[in-house]
């Protein structure tokens, strides 16, 4: 690994931020929203659908959105809106836009088969988030900036892998075979972690105060603000319970039985119901792959 | 505020012996304010022709033609009378054009001026004579001066589309056309297999949300021009997501809104003059304190 303290923490934030400002969509879903938007008879549920399984892409769209036709900042937030507010061509348009729909080109094979597993992490985390919210009592209508929030948390890993992927890919290869701290990794090798990325990305594509809250504190929840906090929490659960859920499938031991009891009290949920939404959530996750042909 | 009807048709023009009683150009009309006289114009259908003609003979002579001029929309119907618009060739006159430009189109400029090259037309943009400002809109206020502010919304119509409220002296003038009622686009079958429970709720509520805040907006108008191409019936059967609004929902919708006047407007090219009569008399009874009418080239309507 390179020495990187002659790299002045300036000068990255300088080059993330360009980055930042043509980030590309996740390969996984290009071809499907091609294939959805190219369609003269696209279904709205569909175009919301295949949107709202890209992090990168829904950020995107949200963002041009808010930039594109109106003044105010953050009017709007969810899709479903937007489709009904400024119809389904606009929106078409805004996902097939050149400025949007370009993959992230892995310039090595590790680099793409970590954008997979970001895809995948992002949408265990959205889908969990939503259906923990429905077991806390969130309205329907309401579940799903759960579902967004989980899905765009983890969005300030993107430009650390793409403007550094040697470096990123080390970091990540360490969390194989060593216990460690992603985010204090992160800061010892870049000066800055994904969270706080998260938290430029949102700044700069206007995101609401809720899902850039979420980009910056889903490992802090204790430091966002109270009226997103709970918000932040689900997010900041689902993340563990994805995390744990895939090393499970990927044939390790850890299972929702080393939750910390702490982070379930706080939660209001028990053991027994993170149980049990396990195969809601891998239903989903199904169901989307399907969706998506992948 | 002084308005009149140059263009008053949807779609296309429709010149002929069944449609010279309500007339058959596309849309615009005039806006006069007193103390002080200001000219505003919305739309440059084929009507705008007309009114060209009309500046041209009378206002022209007493000075140069000093305008605003707002676009509902860039649907040709809506655009296609500006290359005819004698006054843009004569120096000395000013027109500041507004408009909503959807994203990645071009500007506005671009494609009300594109219509001015000679692919299309003899003259090209730059060979005009007036000055001529575009200024591409969102959803907000300008204020014109002279006490004159001008509000724009968006409206529900495949593509992006303004309704403007023009105030004045405690006035109040609106117009929303080319629009149809917002609607929940998602499925709300649960047995249908892309049926999704929040996606299905939060469209109704947001379809609700929307055409409250349109209400609002057009609530305490003096005049309300407003788009009634169709019939419910042809509404609900073929024509959903068109674009346009039947008459049984504008005349419901403004039934609450405190509007004073209501000029149905965008009418069907393929209607006659004799179906109009008969339409006219099935809704444009007077209905509690609203004055209900069907838009006609050529009238006068003082406010």
């Amino acid at each position: 690994m390179k020495n990187e303290g002659s790299i002045s923490q300036k000068m990255r934030i300088k080059k993330i931020k360009i980055y930042i400002a043509h980030m590309p969509t996740l390969s996984t879903t290009v071809t499907k929203v091609m294939e959805i938007c190219d369609r003269p008879d696209t279904l709205p549920n569909d175009l919301n659908r295949v949107i709202s399984l890209d992090p990168v892409l829904t950020g995107q769209v949200l963002k041009l959105i808010n930039s594109a036709y109106y003044s105010l900042p953050n009017k709007v937030t969810s899709l479903t809106r937007a489709i009904i507010m400024l119809g389904l061509n606009t929106v078409k348009n805004l996902a097939l836009s050149s400025s949007v729909l370009k993959s992230i080109g892995g310039r090595h094979k590790n680099q793409s088969v970590f954008m997979d597993i970001f895809w995948a992490h992002s949408l265990c985390v959205g889908v969990t988030a939503k259906a923990l919210a429905a077991i806390n009592g969130i309205a329907a209508n309401e579940r799903e900036e759960y579902f967004v929030a989980g899905l765009v948390h983890d969005l300030g890993k993107i430009p650390l892998l793409s403007s550094y992927p040697e470096e990123y890919l080390q970091i990540l290869k360490l969390g194989k075979t060593e216990q460690f701290h992603l985010k204090e990794a992160e800061k010892s090798i870049f000066n800055i972690d994904h969270c706080h990325v998260g938290k430029i990305i949102a700044k700069k594509w206007k995101l609401n105060a809720a899902i850039s809250e979420c980009l910056e504190y889903h490992h802090s929840p204790q430091d966002s603000s109270p009226e997103n906090r709970n918000l932040i929490k689900t997010v900041s659960l689902a993340d563990i319970y994805s995390n744990l859920l895939e090393k499970e499938l990927a044939g390790h031991n850890p299972s929702e039985g080393s939750i910390e009891d702490e982070i379930l009290n706080d939660m209001e949920v028990s053991r027994d119901v993170l149980i049990d939404l396990r195969p809601t959530v891998l239903d989903q996750i199904e169901k989307s792959k399907i969706f998506l042909q992948i | 505020m002084k308005i009149k009807f140059w263009g008053v048709r949807g779609s296309i023009p429709c010149p002929g012996a069944k449609t010279w009683k309500y007339g058959g150009n596309t849309p615009c009309i005039e806006l006069r304010t007193k103390d002080p006289e200001r000219l505003i114009i919305i739309d440059a259908g084929s009507g705008i022709r007309e009114l060209g003609n009309y500046l041209m003979a009378h206002d022209l002579p007493k000075g140069p033609i000093k305008a605003d001029i707002f676009l509902s929309h860039t649907h040709w119907d809506h655009i296609m009378g500006f290359p005819f618009f004698t006054p843009i060739y004569i120096p000395g006159n000013q027109f500041t054009v507004y408009g909503p430009v959807s994203f990645e189109d071009e500007t506005l400029k671009d494609i009300i001026g594109g219509q001015l090259t000679y692919r299309y037309f003899p003259i090209r943009q730059d060979e005009l004579a007036a000055k001529i400002d575009y200024i591409d809109l969102k959803e907000g206020i300008i204020d014109l001066g002279d006490g004159i502010t001008v509000r724009s919304t968006y409206l529900n119509h495949p593509v992006l589309c303004l309704g403007y409220r023009f105030e004045h002296h405690g006035k109040v003038f609106c117009t929303a056309y080319d629009t149809e009622p917002f609607r929940n686009v998602f499925c709300t079958d649960p047995n249908d297999p892309s049926y999704d429970e929040g996606m299905a709720i939060e469209g109704d509520l947001v379809a609700a949300e929307e055409n409250q805040r349109l209400s609002d907006f057009l609530s305490g108008s003096d005049l309300l021009v407003h788009d009634a191409q169709y019939t419910q019936e042809e509404y609900e059967t073929t024509r959903l997501g068109w674009g346009h609004s039947s008459f049984e929902y504008v005349i419901s919708m403004t039934k609450d809104i405190n509007v004073k006047k209501l000029a149905l407007f965008h009418h069907e090219p393929m209607r006659s003059d004799d179906e109009l009569d008969q339409l006219a008399e099935k809704y444009c009874a007077k209905q509690d304190e609203i004055e209900i009418f069907m838009a006609k080239e050529g009238m006068d309507i003082e406010i």
